[in-house]
């Protein structure tokens, strides 16, 4: 593993750890939707920084001769542009099942939302 | 190139739903039994030619490892009829019992889950496993709150929390693979793996089995199930519980045998298999209220059975995993379809709402003692194969641990037969509370109830009729040194 700028990694797990503490810590459904979104945030960071190198481009080529070694490497990049598009159909069904509990139980707290038994 | 089909045509045929639904309703809705009788024909004929070698199908023209790859070998292809058979059988059910609109809806959700899991099980790529299992989640977390009811909706929330939290850890581990290998072929992750740092693999392998292990319900992982599995309409719980839960058990195993091939990790699953195994049963046990969370528990219990199994690390420990595996999803879709029907029926959930039902409607009666004897391991049914192949792989390890091991699982079925008795007593030795006949099931759901049943006992009394695919599967599965070959030896 080629270690870039180390802070690039601390921001990202940094990210992970709080959106992780809000959905284990909120009593809010929104809240830990908006946890969610935080952790996927980070991990999406995550990616990319595992495969930033320093000082290079962007991996589009606009050239025929375009030289690969002045670019980052592209495969994290389609993997984040996957899960950002994963992450954002789990958000808008989570706001839609959100929609739906509030329907039910006129309250978001899921400490009340206990309709459910062991 | 026929391999592809059987992720394709699911694909298609859940796109083409609502095109045909704008000419004809009715017609839409048997796309997915035909989608998945055709992907079974195939997966059939297939079988064959990948028992003598897998086929490696390489997206877009691309060699491996960079290309997404499919590997069509014993153990995903295998995976895959039992995928398409409990599939079509549960879509043909489908037609019948799904009454909420929109049904369109429905069976959309229905076939992306069933190729999201297709996908899982035949794909040789990590990331690519990632998306199939986000696609078999997303389907399922919203097919759990189909019926827009307070507990389905409730259920859902909880599952889809639970299910993203251990998705983002699939990410992470995907991404410290990444970083550590350079690449995103699993049989090239195995094949690079040898020279790693081993604290940052434990990391990664820890993410992966955590984040897989929330779909496998492997104890701690697990308070979603019982929710999400007893609040679905009846077919999706068949689903969930005979399909969705393997193919998590699935993507462990494949994650520890195939990409890691870590041996220190086998004996806390087995340990944690024997956890989740004797929780899921004794919550099953004081379960009275509600049948179907009798047999989410009972399920959970199951699973922790098939972890302990793949927790064995040997040929024969894998080859029992798969094969209670195998018994464990027809057993359970066939009681998952029965229960929905005569929930129906009935009115209610209870337990004791079931008095009675063994005699006014004697062959659903006795599809479901089938299914339940399966399940608890009584001769000559599929399910006491499979537990006497768990015990015999356990004990062949000659090792104080394992032998404990059973000792609890013998104490644990114990229980599974105090509760299965206890259902079966209620059904049949007690009087019924009502007068009145209950009708029998609807055909749609007789001859798919049907068909299981006939498969349990075949099984069970020919077990030759399908062990030598899982006993090809399991090999395949243990000795990761063929599948690297078979996968970067097809250059």
């Amino acid at each position: 593993m080629t270690i870039g700028n180390p802070m690039m990694y601390v921001g990202a797990v940094g990210l992970i750890m709080i959106g992780l503490f809000t959905m284990l810590s909120k009593r809010n459904l929104i809240k830990i939707i908006i946890g969610l979104t935080l952790l996927d945030t980070g991990v999406n960071l995550l990616l990319i920084a595992i495969g930033y190198v320093h000082n290079r481009t962007a991996p589009i080529i606009t050239r025929v001769h375009a030289d690969p070694s002045k670019m980052v490497d592209p495969i994290p990049q389609a993997l984040v542009l996957t899960a950002i598009v994963i992450g954002l159909g789990v958000t808008a069904l989570a706001l839609a099942l959100a929609i739906r509990v509030y329907g039910h139980y006129k309250t978001l707290d899921t400490r009340k939302i206990r309709g459910l038994k062991w | 190139m026929v391999a592809a089909l059987l992720i394709a045509l699911p694909f298609l045929g859940a796109f083409l739903i609502p095109l045909v639904g704008l000419a004809s309703k009715r017609l839409s809705h048997y796309i997915p039994a035909a989608v998945m009788l055709t992907n079974l024909g195939i997966s059939l004929a297939l079988l064959p030619q990948v028992m003598r070698s897998p086929i490696v199908i390489s997206i877009s023209g691309w060699t491996p490892p960079l290309a997404i790859n499919f590997v069509v070998g014993p153990l995903g292809l295998g995976l895959v009829i039992l995928i398409s058979l409990i599939g079509f059988l549960v879509t043909v059910y489908g037609v019948g019992y799904i009454h909420e609109e929109p049904k369109e809806k429905y069976h959309i959700l229905i076939l992306t889950l069933l190729t999201g899991a297709t996908g899982m099980v035949l794909t040789g790529d990590i990331f690519n496993l990632f998306v199939f299992f986000e696609i078999l989640s997303l389907s399922s977390y919203a097919l759990t709150g189909y019926n827009r009811d307070r507990g389905g909706t409730e259920a859902a929330i909880k599952y889809l929390i639970q299910g993203s939290i251990g998705s983002a850890f699939i990410l992470i581990g995907i991404a410290l693979l990444y970083g550590i290998t350079g690449t995103l072929n699993m049989a090239d992750i195995a094949a690079h793996i040898a020279g790693a740092d081993p604290t940052l693999l434990f990391m990664a392998m820890s993410l992966l089995i955590v984040g897989f292990g929330v779909e496998a319900a492997i104890f701690p992982l697990n308070a979603w199930l019982p929710d999400a599995h007893s609040s679905a309409p009846s077919s999706v719980s068949a689903i969930l519980s005979g399909i969705a839960i393997e193919t998590g058990a699935y993507a462990v195993a494949r994650i520890v045998y195939t990409v890691f091939d870590n041996h220190g990790i086998m004996l806390i699953l087995a340990i944690l298999g024997v956890i989740t195994l004797l929780l899921g049963e004794m919550s099953a046990f004081r379960q009275k209220s509600d049948i179907k969370r009798l047999l989410a528990y009972s399920s959970i219990g199951q699973m922790g059975l098939i972890m302990l199994a793949f927790g064995i690390a040997s040929d024969a420990g894998v080859f029992a995993a798969l094969f209670q595996l195998v018994s464990h999803t027809l057993a359970k879709a066939l009681l998952f379809m029965a229960s929905g029907y005569i929930i129906y029926r009935v009115g209610s959930k209870k337990l004791s709402a079931l008095a009675g039902l063994g005699r006014k409607m004697p062959f659903t009666g006795a599809m479901i003692a089938v299914a339940v004897l399966s399940l608890v391991g009584v001769p000559p049914f599929a399910g006491f194969m499979s537990k006497f192949s768990i015990v015999r792989a356990a004990l062949a390890q000659h090792s104080a641990t394992y032998t404990g091991l059973i000792v609890l699982v013998l104490l644990a079925t114990v229980i599974e037969v105090g509760y299965f008795m206890k259902l079966l007593q209620i059904m049949f030795f007690t009087e019924a509370e009502t007068e009145g006949a209950v009708k029998e099931l609807p055909l749609s759901a007789l001859i798919p109830i049907t068909i299981l049943a006939a498969l349990v006992i075949a099984i069970g009394v020919y077990p030759q009729m399908i062990s030598g695919v899982l006993q090809q599967a399991a090999s395949g599965l243990v000795e990761r040194s063929t599948y690297i070959q078979s996968v970067l030896g097809a250059l």
